[in-house]
């Protein structure tokens, strides 16, 4: 009964903090406002100012973490809602991204061999261009850290929106698809909100991109990690 | 009310689709996370007219509009590992970019170039 009153009163603090964190980046639109940040930074201040430990706000917390899967099925909803440019477009993106995410499992995992760290943290970062639910699942396919695999996702999701003006410029990337690929491929989510501040067909490209990415990522990424470490 | 009780049960069929996706896995020993064949399988069944978009359209777009909330108390995790991401570990952070930046390059410039090829081609 207790675990029950503990669980629930996670579940509505937790929802209830993302509602606040919602109102306050429609308020001021900073990167540090971003709801699943500011939430982040306010439950973690809780829990340290009132002493409770990981595991218990968990017992709550793991019914959210329930629904992550449905949160990866329902991202058909928007590939499905995309199926026309998905169609137009279907050469274009469907290369750009497997590219893409060849490339970002294999450099990611590369470098953090060469560099010497732990294989654990490795597998927690090799999916770091997807979708935090997929990158959790991957990684915990492939023997990592779901938790850590979303602080690589978010690092990914934030620095790819940050870097992606000078890249752009530096290597003209400035066709509307190149551009919608590239961050949906490396910045999943948080990458095609920022797409779709540009134009709505980057934003549309950037959601099939990041949608398409997440089935290859975590179709290749076993197998890839398997050949590199 | 009424559109409380509707995303609600639009959740648990995408949470049926999603077991439905975690079985065939289980079955087939795949290496695919359940929830991504999952999503494959409602992106089939849209497409060929056998689920309708309206028998689901609420949940989802909730679901899809609130992705941010269902991680939360995964990226909470991070409370116990703090100090990983001192000294050495924050090269890990380094990496992360260096490898995105990459992402993006290789991802839009090929795409790119397709749709050039693609645009000249039509002309």
């Amino acid at each position: 009964m207790i675990n029950f009153i503990i669980g629930f009163l996670s579940i509505v603090s937790t929802y209830g903090v993302y509602l606040l964190s919602k109102k306050v980046h429609q308020k001021w639109d900073f990167t540090f406002t971003f709801p699943v940040i500011l939430s982040t930074v306010i439950i973690i201040l809780i829990l340290l100012v009132m002493r409770i430990p990981y595991e218990i706000y968990m017992i709550g917390g793991k019914w959210i973490n329930e629904l992550l899967g449905v949160a990866v099925v329902a991202l058909a909803y928007p590939l499905y809602q995309q199926r026309e440019n998905l169609k137009k477009l279907a050469l274009p993106i469907i290369s750009g991204t497997l590219i893409g995410a060849a490339v970002g499992v294999s450099t990611g995992t590369l470098f953090a061999k060469v560099m010497g760290f732990e294989d654990i943290l490795i597998h927690s970062l090799s999916p770091k261009s997807v979708t935090a639910p997929v990158a959790m699942s991957v990684a915990d396919t492939v023997g990592g850290l779901p938790t850590l695999a979303v602080v690589f996702v978010m690092i990914a999701g934030f620095g790819g929106v940050f870097l992606k003006p000078i890249i752009y410029k530096v290597c003209r990337i400035n066709h509307v698809v190149g551009k919608g690929v590239g961050i949906g491929s490396a910045s999943h989510a948080i990458g095609t909100a920022s797409a779709l501040e540009s134009s709505l067909l980057e934003g549309s490209v950037s959601t099939i991109a990041m949608v398409v990415s997440a089935v290859v990522v975590s179709l290749i990424t076993p197998g890839l990690v398997n050949v590199l470490l | 009310m009424l559109k409380l009780s509707k995303i609600l049960l639009h959740i648990i069929f995408l949470y049926c689709i999603y077991l439905l996706g975690n079985w065939i896995v289980e079955i087939f020993n795949l290496i695919i996370p359940g929830s991504v064949l999952g999503m494959i399988i409602l992106f089939v069944l849209l497409l060929t007219n056998v689920i309708k978009v309206t028998w689901i359209e609420e949940g989802t777009k909730f679901v899809v509009d609130n992705l941010a909330f269902f991680f939360i108390p995964a990226t909470v995790g991070i409370i116990n590992y703090f100090d990983l991401f001192v000294g050495k570990g924050m090269f890990l952070i380094l990496i992360v970019l260096f490898s995105t930046t990459l992402v993006i390059i290789t991802s839009g410039l090929t795409s790119q170039w397709i749709m050039c090829r693609k645009e000249r081609k039509h002309d």
